[in-house]
């Protein structure tokens, strides 16, 4: 009890965000759709506070803070919009904040690689099978939300132990290594107790995000991995060749 | 929880969880697949965040792995969904539950037996001009029965106002 007193403020972000969800969420009720987006952004902004600890470079902080919340934001108005086409575009913009979060940490090869696939590929895909199949008009499925309260319920009991064992974590770390981050390198580098494969590691100066390296260890260590994965793209392409529908006369 | 990883696994944490609930909520099978993408999206974030943790590239490389499955999943869901559509006319997740259990009900009829009938909501009115063209009634003062001839082609001309509004109508609708 005193563990969840000591952190109820987190609980209490939590709370909110999931407050924002349900309300947006549709149903039988029209509401504002101001309320659920206002109650959304309180709990990002509490949740801010609660994790930021203020030490790290000011401009990190700041892309950083800016990335999350147009993320989430983006993802809250993504899963709640009423219309596909809507959904897809706040889609877009979740992968594009996304990509912002990986430049963050050092991986520019991946968001470039995000931003081509996702954004290039799989929203286009998505926009044009609703463009194929999207019924006129608001349908019914759109307008009504399948057990919105329970769902929103179990996501965020979800989301709650995935947080507390966070903090758990991080209160063990910190007592067990009190030494003071250092400021050249946010993290503490601790390449000692976590092995990696032998192509997958760096060294202690070498930076993280250099496409040498990344190839070193795909085409290195994963090497049978990237066979199978191009397989997959092969048969999945196949798949979805033969999958799709035809017309009814001629081909394709 | 004041590292400067955790916010990190935080948002990825968040992404995820708000993704399994739009897969859990929602029924068009559309929204479910961008919904499924969001959850790749938060363990992505996740994994690279592991990766800058440890300083190595494990993260990374599985990160890769994660968008080549991603779009698998996307291409092969959108041919499966438009396969759907076609059979049913309708996007409707709840229409496919022939693989329930034997004894349940189907979802539908339990899910929709509280709830007030679905009324589509009102088509929106856009604000629109008064149509212009309104042929004029010039008639020669002399001779009552011969239509002026600068007015007679307007008389013809497809600015006529009903059909204006014709056009008006097929391009909203």
């Amino acid at each position: 009890m005193d563990w969840i007193g000591q952190h109820w403020l987190d609980w209490a972000s939590l709370l909110l965000i999931a407050a924002g969800v349900l309300w947006l969420m549709p149903g039988a009720a029209r509401r504002p759709k101001v309320v659920g987006v206002l109650l959304a952004l309180a709990g990002t902004a509490l949740l801010a506070t609660r994790v930021d600890n203020f030490s790290s470079p000011i401009g990190e902080s700041v892309l950083f803070w800016l990335f999350a919340a147009v993320a989430i934001l983006s993802a809250v108005l993504m899963i709640t919009n009423r219309n596909p086409v809507y959904s897809a575009l706040w889609f877009a913009i979740v992968t594009l904040s996304t990509c912002g979060l990986f430049l963050l940490q050092f991986a520019p090869f991946l968001a470039a690689a995000t931003v081509v696939i996702y954004a290039g590929a799989i929203v286009v895909t998505f926009v044009f099978v609703i463009m194929l199949a999207q019924q006129s008009g608001a349908t019914m499925y759109d307008q009504r939300s399948r057990q919105p309260l329970a769902a929103t319920i179990a996501a965020f009991v979800m989301l709650a132990a995935i947080v507390g064992v966070l903090q758990n974590v991080g209160e063990s770390l910190r007592d067990s290594n009190p030494r003071p981050p250092r400021r050249t390198r946010p993290l503490e580098a601790s390449s000692a107790d976590v092995v990696a494969n032998p192509l997958s590691g760096l060294a202690a100066d070498e930076p993280l995000g250099k496409m040498h390296a990344i190839g070193r260890s795909l085409f290195g260590d994963y090497l049978f991995a990237v066979e199978l994965a191009g397989t997959l793209l092969l048969v999945a392409t196949i798949g979805a060749i033969a999958i799709a529908p035809r017309r009814r006369r001629g081909t394709l | 929880m004041t590292g400067d990883v955790e916010r990190y696994l935080v948002v990825g944490a968040l992404l995820f969880v708000l993704g399994a609930l739009g897969f859990f909520t929602r029924r068009n099978l559309i929204v479910l697949m961008l919904s499924a993408e969001m959850m790749l999206h938060g363990v992505s974030l996740t994994l690279v965040t592991f990766s800058r943790m440890h300083h190595n590239l494990e993260g990374q490389a599985f990160t890769i792995f994660i968008l080549t499955v991603a779009t698998c999943e996307a291409g092969l869901a959108l041919a499966v969904i438009l396969a759907l559509y076609q059979k049913s006319n309708s996007l409707d997740v709840e229409l496919w539950t022939d693989l329930r259990e034997a004894d349940l009900p189907p979802p539908m009829a339990a899910e929709d037996a509280g709830q007030r009938p679905f009324v589509p909501p009102e088509p929106k009115t856009f604000p629109r001009l008064t149509p212009a063209g309104v042929v004029p009634d010039i008639r020669d003062e002399h001779d009552p029965d011969r239509v002026d001839d600068a007015a007679s082609p307007t008389a013809e001309s497809p600015l006529e106002p009903s059909k204006v509004e014709d056009v008006i109508k097929t391009a909203v609708r």
